[in-house]
């Protein structure tokens, strides 16, 4: 919409402003590496934070929420959740906030999600150019994620002393004229966000031996590779790799009860297909009981299944799943490996 | 049931540091409530009175002598749900590890020339002497997993004692795997519900719930000889807590 | 990838359509045991509303404190009158949780949902019927929806096993449904007792009994998942036709919106594309059988 220039100094402000009226959450440091975290202070920003642990996805899909409370007298009587704060998620990166655009069109489209979207609808997302990669494991420029023409309120670009601000929305607009004290962007601060972007293309490197756009038909081909029995061996099906993903988004239901055996809750928690007990049912079938399978049916989600119904890819280049399995299952080994044995059959 | 409605419960003890009854305390101290819900008739570690007509027992310890076993027994006869409390009960726990040496030397070991006097054979799960219903695993048991337990045995439901491994809660609670430490870990084959507390605080999983129902166990082993261990300290490891279960499994293969 | 059909599509019942996750209460007004481990409950819906489900679509049943169970709708409706009926069997903690309540306590719902049989198309076919054990709960709602408009079908052929005969399912209905000259009932079982004189073996030993013109005949079935290779295999062997086959398909339908994640087959959410899907949708999703 239109660009903004904040120094680093109104920038601190702003958050202190924000945090008067919001829950405000970004990156801060955690035992050694970064989390997103409710901040109480703009000090305890790392907005130059490499990557978190887990994906900003836990303020809008909480890794526990409370769908709705009951009492079990009469059969039950039901009682609204609590309502979530007004929110402002900063330092949001653009492969992450690839996979929220996901998440929002998942939980908006077909039977609405009404807990997910009032949260999402409450939410400002401050995202921020990355100028580095994260690290080896990051992958986001093959990827298409290594920027974002959309999906935020404002987005900030760090051109050292100061940050450029692009307005994305209205509502951005007016946070920004609200609580930050910006001044409009000039030809020369147009000129220094231009340098520092075309700096930052050649320090990411493409991973992929292919294009993304082959993606869901490498991964279609490759339905039948013998990959995947080979990762079924090594798989501790530890659910690692799901649970730090920006994108998954599946989630299991279950009833609590205080110990008066009256008040109680239904909660909703992330669930993992890569657990023994997902596609289990009550008889004791489980319909994906293979670790094979499931890591399958994993990448085919990331990379065809879901941008197949929801027009993203479930894959947003992130690398959290790479850094976090135990035993190196990556993105880019398998899309690159299933890549290689079509080429060497074809 | 009591004359109140309330269901009876009774805690025993066998071969144990009774660390699991404290954590029971423990809870209790957290959830009073609790003595709204249940009437405790039997617990030496924490009252002095003694009911015989208990309907749910909660049985730490391993049983680590023939005359145990008639015990145990009693409780079985009596109770409508036995549950196992922590390691000793469920597994044998880190009692079994006697069982890797000679019996006699092991009560020469403990007891010096007074051995003979006392009563010993190989540590066993309870679940080796009397059929358990449940097992609430640990090394203590975690307090806020015996409440869950306590009130799922109330509305009828099977505990929710879960059957996934450590990793999942260690990952959610935003913890520095142990492995991106350089440290080794057994959280990828252990059963969860202790909320990770080992890796929280900064040591490695030593399994003491017992392993998940579907472990990849040779996966695991290429990952701590991949970490340097040698053979003997994979196996140290790997048997810490679960060396009564290793030696039946290896005993059955023959 | 494959394409699913879209059928009529019901509406979710309106108390939920708001928040999807929140069920609505309704009462138990009668339950009937029916074997060791299967009891009908029939629930009526407040106001006296109708459910409005197609046959083969399933309900989310609460039992608060315990959780949600997907149950199918074992009713047609064409006798729902403010009522319909779930077979349930008592086999995790909802279930088991369900069979203690009586008459009069209610429970907590959702749905209906999933894409139920395309009935409408069955119409002047000739319908075989194959239920395997628990797999006649669906297919009774299909079958007296059938049965009530009788005279827009052709033949109805049930060929219904179960693992003994204790483990017979409706067996009034079964019964009645024997007796009738516009139904050919052929029921068996795996293993029989003294009282047995039937046919004794799988469900697939019945079907030496039965001719049938394979171009006009649709294949029903439900079962346990070992069940449905086997009948596949016979319904070929009949020569009827992949899209003249219907499967319900049982899957881990947890939030019956799919969102979830747990009942998916491949790409496919059974909870919202099936649970009752033609074979010639579902015989290029590997994980499906």
């Amino acid at each position: 919409m239109s660009l903004a220039i904040l120094s680093k100094p109104a920038f601190r402000d702003f958050v202190a402003r924000l945090l008067a009226d919001y829950r405000v959450a970004g990156p801060v440091a955690h035992n050694g590496s970064f989390i997103f975290d409710e901040i109480r202070d703009p000090s305890e920003l790392h907005m130059d934070y490499p990557t978190t642990l887990l994906p900003p996805k836990k303020f809008l899909l909480p890794i526990r929420e409370v769908l709705f409370r009951f009492k079990r007298q009469d059969g039950g009587v039901l009682q609204a959740p609590p309502e979530t704060p007004p929110t402002v998620l900063l330092g949001v990166h653009t492969c992450d906030l690839h996979a929220i655009q996901l998440l929002d069109t998942v939980f908006s489209s077909g039977h609405y999600d009404i807990h997910y979207v009032n949260r999402r609808k409450k939410t400002l997302i401050v995202s921020i150019e990355c100028l580095g990669p994260c690290d080896e494991h990051s992958f986001c420029k093959s990827m298409g994620t290594l920027t974002a023409d959309e999906g935020y309120d404002l987005h900030l670009t760090d051109l050292g002393d100061q940050y450029a601000v692009d307005v994305g929305t209205q509502a951005g607009k007016e946070l920004l004229e609200k609580y930050a004290s910006a001044k409009p962007a000039d030809k020369e601060d147009v000129q220094r966000l231009n340098a520092v972007i075309s700096a930052k293309w050649p320090r990411f490197s493409y991973r992929l031996d292919f294009d993304v756009s082959e993606l869901p038909s490498v991964l279609e081909l490759g339905m039948k590779s013998p990959l995947w029995e080979e990762l079924g061996q090594r798989c501790l099906a530890c659910a690692a790799c799901t649970n730090v993903c920006p994108t998954c988004f599946c989630f299991d239901v279950k009833d609590e009860v205080e110990l008066n055996l009256v008040d109680g809750q239904r909660v909703r928690q992330w669930d993992s297909c890569q657990l023994d007990e997902f596609a289990t049912v009550a008889g004791g079938h489980n319909f994906r009981a293979s670790r094979a399978l499931r890591q399958r049916h994993r990448f085919m989600r990331k990379g065809k299944y879901i941008l197949d119904a929801h027009k993203h890819l479930g894959c947003v280049g992130c690398g959290r799943c790479a850094r976090a399995c135990i035993v190196d299952i990556t993105p880019v080994g398998v899309f690159n490996e299933l890549y290689r044995q079509q080429q060497a059959g074809s | 049931m009591s004359a109140n409605g309330k269901p009876k419960i009774a805690f025993f003890d066998f071969t144990s540091c009774e660390g699991c009854q404290l954590t029971v305390i423990d809870s209790l101290q957290d959830h009073p409530e609790l003595l709204n819900a249940v009437e405790i008739v039997q617990f030496r570690e924490a009252m002095s009175e003694k009911g015989e007509d208990y309907q749910i027992a909660f049985i730490e310890g391993s049983c680590t002598r023939q005359s145990d076993e008639a015990r145990l027994k009693a409780i079985r006869e009596q109770a409508d749900i036995v549950v196992a409390l922590g390691a000793c009960a469920h597994l044998a726990g880190v009692n079994a590890l006697k069982s890797l040496h000679p019996l006699e030397e092991v009560r020469k070991y403990v007891y010096g020339d007074k051995w003979d006097w006392y009563e010993t054979y190989d540590a066993r799960p309870i679940e080796a002497v009397i059929p358990v219903d449940f097992a609430i695993p640990g090394c203590p048991i975690d307090r806020n997993e015996f409440i869950a337990v306590v009130k799922a045995l109330l509305l009828g439901k099977k505990p929710p004692i879960p059957d996934y491994p450590v990793c999942v809660e260690c990952r959610l609670k935003e913890n520095i795997c142990m492995y991106t430490k350089g440290k080794v870990c057994l959280g990828p084959v252990t059963r969860a519900g202790c909320g990770a507390i080992c890796p929280t605080y900064g040591s490695s999983c030593e399994a003491c719930r017992g392993f998940i129902s579907n472990p990849n166990q040779d996966s695991i082993k290429d990952v701590l000889a991949e970490a340097g261990l040698s053979v003997e300290e994979i196996i140290n490891i790997y048997t810490m807590f679960t060396t009564y279960q290793v030696r039946e499994k290896l005993l059955q293969k023959g | 990838m494959v394409a699913i059909a879209s059928y009529p599509q019901t509406q979710l019942y309106p108390d939920i359509a708001k928040d999807i996750y929140l069920p609505f209460l309704a009462e138990i007004v009668e339950i009937r045991p029916m074997t060791a481990l299967e009891k009908v409950f029939t629930i009526e819906l407040p106001k006296g509303m109708s459910l409005g489900h197609r046959p083969g679509q399933f309900m989310e049943v609460s039992v608060f404190g315990v959780g949600e169970a997907p149950i199918s709708i074992s009713s047609s409706p064409s006798r729902s009158n403010g009522t319909f009926e779930l077979c349930v069997r008592k086999v995790g903690d909802v279930t088991t949780a369900l069979h203690s309540l009586k008459p009069g306590d209610k429970v907590g719902l959702r749905g209906p949902f999933g894409r139920g049989f395309p009935y409408e198309n069955f119409r002047g076919k000739d319908l075989l019927f194959v239920p395997g054990g628990l797999g006649l709960a669906p297919l009774r709602s299909l079958i007296n929806q059938v049965l009530d408009e009788r005279a827009h079908y052709g033949r109805v052929i049930i060929l219904y096993g179960a693992r003994n005969p204790g483990e017979l399912l409706f067996k009034e209905e079964l019964k009645a449904w024997g007796e009738r000259d516009d139904v050919e009932l052929y029921v068996t079982v795996d293993r029989a007792d003294e009282t047995w004189t039937g046919n004794v073996g799988v469900v697939t030993t019945l079907f030496k009994y039965i001719s049938i013109y394979p171009r006009n005949t649709v294949g029903i079935t439900c079962g346990p998942p070992v069940m449905y290779r086997f009948v596949l295999m016979e319904f070929f062997a009949k020569g009827i036709s992949e899209g003249n086959i219907y499967l319900s398909l049982e899957r881990r339908m947890k939030c019956g919106v799919g969102k979830c994640g747990h009942c998916q087959i491949n790409n496919v959410y059974a909870c919202q594309s099936g649970p009752v899907f033609s074979y010639r949708e579902i015989k290029g999703l590997e994980e499906a059988l």
